[in-house]
Formats: structure tokens, C-alpha cells, sequence
């Protein structure tokens, strides 16, 4: 390949304000790790909200929580995305749409756009995991949380979901870094992240190679970061003397 | 104590329960054999709600279990119960297991609930392991600890679904010698069981079910001594053959 790598671009002015092609880096960097931390919150609370929804003895409530999990897994992230960004605001009454519209910052409306759009993505994968880590304990375990008295939700809380969120850590994990691989989306609609901020070195410098190296580094740096944080996370709740619960 | 009336029980069209009707007075110790797939797991697990059934009613203590009014959690703290798979909550150490059901169902003070758990742990011979989890202990000394967690609650009668039919031969009497004290301390309780050995012992009465009836409800005596029903004679002279 005849290209000339030149990785001293990062350093060099961008021409705006006092600004090198790094602090735009850095920057989306912090863009991604705010949008993906924040949808992640909403996708774990509401995620395990409906995956025990989806656990209880009364008929309703797992529907619910079901149609929520075909309507949002079924449905492209890019277009759910259009969604709340264009279509959504319109639905608002008018004072807010007004302000979402006008008085926010770009920046900012896009970023709560993309925050409801993957908290909810994700949620709908989430629920699904605690689900099946609610499933996969012996229905004796429940049973046997009734038979000492205890109400429905001490059940769930004291019995049922400390032991179903040691299991399912592993595929938590990936859900988790799907959520940082996942916010690069907000790139198109505008919201200066990581991979925002890459294209756009790219199109100033035409140094495009070096520009996705880096983002290529950042992005596998950042999750094999949190990789090894959520092992540490099982380590340190592994219950003593259980196989079966919590890997290894 | 425990009345059980006519109770039948269906799942879909197949009918698993047929009109038993048994009592169980304060202070006896009845026996519930018969071959698997009889019912009776299914009929003890109705006398605390655990399974619900269709027609019939069970009384304990007076307090219709059926019954959508009757506060089924309140109820079943006071029916101890213990499973063939012990059942112990595996993310807890041992005394909090014990804890747990006292302090978030009885309101019970921590440090109240730990030294009733500490004294049943030393009753059951096991308070050299009150800090370990389930998972370090073997079957025998989880299915003791899984009977002082019953305790725990001040239990008014016990419920015990083949406690003993998931263990090691070896584990089998050190459950069983724990169950017998306290069948001597006068606690009512039916047992789901195949140990003949313990019915003999400590039974007042035995009741043998098949197919979801109830074939026979006779005194230890009567019921090792002449069984009336064919099925029940089948079935002892094939358990205790050898």
C-alpha cells in the first residue's frame, strides 16, 4: 500500500479555536461514555423491571413486558432512532415541542433523543436475559421463599434476583459494551461522538487511515476496560462453594 | 391443626388429586407414603398454598387455605417446610438463611434472629459452619440446616416432602435423627416419606396414597399390621423386601 502514514496529525491545529485534532477526540470520547452510560441506566432499570414482569404468575403482565420485547428488538436501531429524533418531538405538546425543538442546544436534544432511543433498545435485550436468569433457577427456590412467608416482592428482591443477576453477568457484559458500540449511531443525527468526531479529522486532514486507527484503539481500549471491570464485578459477588451460579 | 376435606386438584383435563380427606391433630406425626406419582407431594404442598387445588377445603389452625381472603404469606410462616432438594438460598451464608424469613417476615431484630439461628444451628449439630455458604456443605447437612430454618419461624406444625429421598445412603439417619427429636418434642407433623423405618418409630398414623386417593388412613399399628387395601400390601411388600 502506497500511503504515507503520518500519525503527528493529532497534534496539529485544527484551525478552530486553540484546538488540536486530539481534543476533538477527546471530546467525542466523552460524548460516547455519556450517552452510553446513561442509556445503560435506563435500559438496566427498566430492563429488569420487565424481565420479572415477564416472570410473574398474572397473565397481563407478561404480555406487556412481551409485546415491549418483539416491538423494540424487531425494529432496526437506525430506524428507531428517525423515530424519536424526527417523528417523536412532533408528538409533543407545543410549548415542549418548542423547546426541544428550538431552545435546547442541538447537542443536547440530540443526545436525549439518542439516550430514550438505545436505554430502550437495550432494555428490551436486557429483559430478556433476566428473564432467563430468573428461569434457569429450580422453581424450588421460589417455592421455598413462599413457604417461610415471604410476600411476592421480598421473594423476588431477598431470593429470586440476587441469585438470576450472578448468572447472567456474562451476557450483561456484552449487552453492556453493545450499548458503547451501539451510541456510535448518534454519529447521524449529528451528535459530535466518538466516530462523529473521527469523520469529521478525516474529512480535514485527509490523514482518513490514522483517524480510524485511533477511533479503532479508543473503541478497544474502552471495552476491554469495562470487559475486565464487569470480571472483576463477578469475581468479587461469586457466591463460595457454587458452581452452578456465576461461571467458574 | 391441619384439616384437609375433600380436595381435588386437576391439571387441564388430568385429575391429580381425587377427594382426599385427612386430618392431622396437634401434636401427631402422620405419615404419607404410596408410589410416586400418587399425589402426595402435590397434596402436601396444597396444605400451604404452594399448589393450589380446585374443589375441597384445608383448614389450618382454623384458617381456610383456599380461601382468596386468607393472608397466605402470614399463614405460611407458621407451617414449616422442607423439600427434597433442601432448597436453601445459595447466595446466603448459612445463618442467613436461617435470618432472612425472621427478620423481613416476622420483623424480627437481626441480632435476635442470629441468636435464635445460632441455637438452632447448634440444636441441628452445625454451628461450626453458621458462616459457610450452602454450596460447601453436603446434602445431609443442608437438609439440616434447611430444617432449623423452618424452625426458625416458631413453626406450629411441619411439612416435610421426602426429605430424605435426595440424599446419600450415609446422610440419610443424620436427617432423620433430627426429625425423630422433634417428633419426641411433640411438633405436628406430616411427612411425605418412604422411610418405613422412621414411620414405625415415630408415626402415629400412615396414610397411603395412590393414584391422588387416599387408599388408607390407619394407626402405625393397623397400617404394619394388616393393611386393608391390596395396593397398600403391594406396595410394603415391595419396599420393605429387603
Amino acid at each position: 500500500m502506497n500511503y504515507n502514514w503520518d500519525w503527528r496529525v493529532f497534534f496539529k491545529p485544527t484551525g478552530i479555536g486553540n484546538e488540536i485534532y486530539l481534543d476533538w477526540f477527546v471530546t467525542g470520547l466523552g460524548w460516547t461514555i455519556a450517552l452510553a452510560l446513561s442509556a445503560w441506566v435506563i435500559a438496566l432499570l427498566l430492563g429488569s423491571l420487565l424481565g420479572v414482569m415477564r416472570t410473574l404468575p398474572g397473565r397481563y403482565a407478561a404480555r406487556i413486558a412481551g409485546a415491549y420485547v418483539e416491538l423494540f428488538r424487531n425494529v432496526p436501531l437506525l430506524v428507531q432512532l428517525f423515530v424519536w429524533y424526527f417523528i417523536v418531538p412532533d408528538w409533543l405538546p407545543e410549548p415542549l415541542e418548542d423547546w426541544f425543538k428550538q431552545d435546547l442546544h442541538p447537542a443536547i436534544s440530540a443526545f436525549i433523543s439518542v439516550t430514550i432511543c438505545l436505554g430502550l433498545f437495550t432494555a428490551a435485550r436486557v429483559c430478556e436475559q433476566v428473564r432467563t436468569g430468573i428461569q434457569a433457577l429450580p422453581r424450588g427456590q421460589a417455592m421455598a421463599a413462599y413457604a417461610l412467608g415471604l410476600s411476592l416482592p421480598q421473594v423476588y428482591r431477598q431470593v429470586l434476583l440476587p441469585q438470576a443477576f450472578r448468572i447472567i453477568i456474562p451476557p450483561l457484559t456484552s449487552e453492556f459494551l453493545n450499548v458503547f458500540k451501539n451510541s456510535s449511531v448518534a454519529s447521524l443525527i449529528g451528535l459530535m461522538e466518538l466516530l462523529a468526531q473521527t469523520k469529521q479529522t478525516a474529512e480535514f486532514t485527509a490523514n482518513l487511515f490514522e483517524a480510524f486507527t485511533l477511533a479503532t484503539l479508543i473503541y478497544f481500549t474502552l471495552n476491554m476496560g469495562l470487559m475486565l471491570f464487569m470480571r472483576w464485578v463477578e469475581k468479587r459477588v461469586r457466591v463460595p462453594g457454587l458452581i452452578a451460579l456465576g461461571g467458574k | 391443626m391441619i384439616a384437609i376435606e375433600n380436595v381435588s386438584k386437576w391439571y387441564g383435563d388430568f385429575q391429580v388429586l381425587t377427594d382426599c380427606t385427612t386430618a392431622v391433630q396437634k401434636g401427631e406425626v402422620v405419615v404419607v407414603c404410596g408410589p410416586s406419582g400418587s399425589g402426595k407431594s402435590t397434596l402436601i404442598k396444597c396444605v400451604n398454598g404452594l399448589e393450589p387445588f380446585q374443589s375441597g377445603k384445608i383448614l389450618i389452625d382454623g384458617t381456610s387455605v383456599g380461601d382468596a381472603k386468607t393472608d397466605l404469606p402470614k399463614l405460611r410462616s407458621r407451617v414449616g417446610m422442607v423439600f427434597q432438594h433442601f432448597e436453601l438460598f445459595p447466595h446466603l451464608s448459612i445463618i442467613n438463611n436461617l435470618t432472612l424469613a425472621q427478620v423481613q417476615v416476622l420483623g424480627r431484630s437481626v441480632e435476635g434472629a442470629r441468636q435464635k439461628g445460632l441455637a438452632l444451628l447448634e440444636r441441628v449439630g452445625l454451628s461450626a459452619h453458621a458462616t459457610k455458604f450452602p454450596g460447601q456443605l453436603s446434602g445431609g447437612q443442608q437438609q439440616r440446616v434447611a430444617i432449623a430454618r423452618a424452625l426458625a419461624m416458631d413453626p406450629i406444625a411441619m411439612l416435610f416432602d421426602e426429605p430424605t429421598s435426595a440424599l446419600d445412603p450415609e446422610m440419610i439417619n443424620e436427617v432423620l435423627d433430627v426429625m425423630v427429636e422433634l417428633a419426641h418434642e411433640g411438633m405436628t407433623m406430616m411427612v411425605v416419606t418412604h422411610e418405613m423405618g422412621f414411620a414405625r418409630k415415630v408415626a402415629d398414623r400412615v396414610i397411603f396414597m395412590d393414584r391422588g386417593a387416599i387408599v388408607e388412613d390407619a394407626k402405625k399399628d393397623d397400617f404394619f399390621g394388616s393393611p386393608r387395601s391390596e395396593r397398600a400390601q403391594a406396595f410394603l411388600s415391595k419396599i420393605l423386601s429387603h
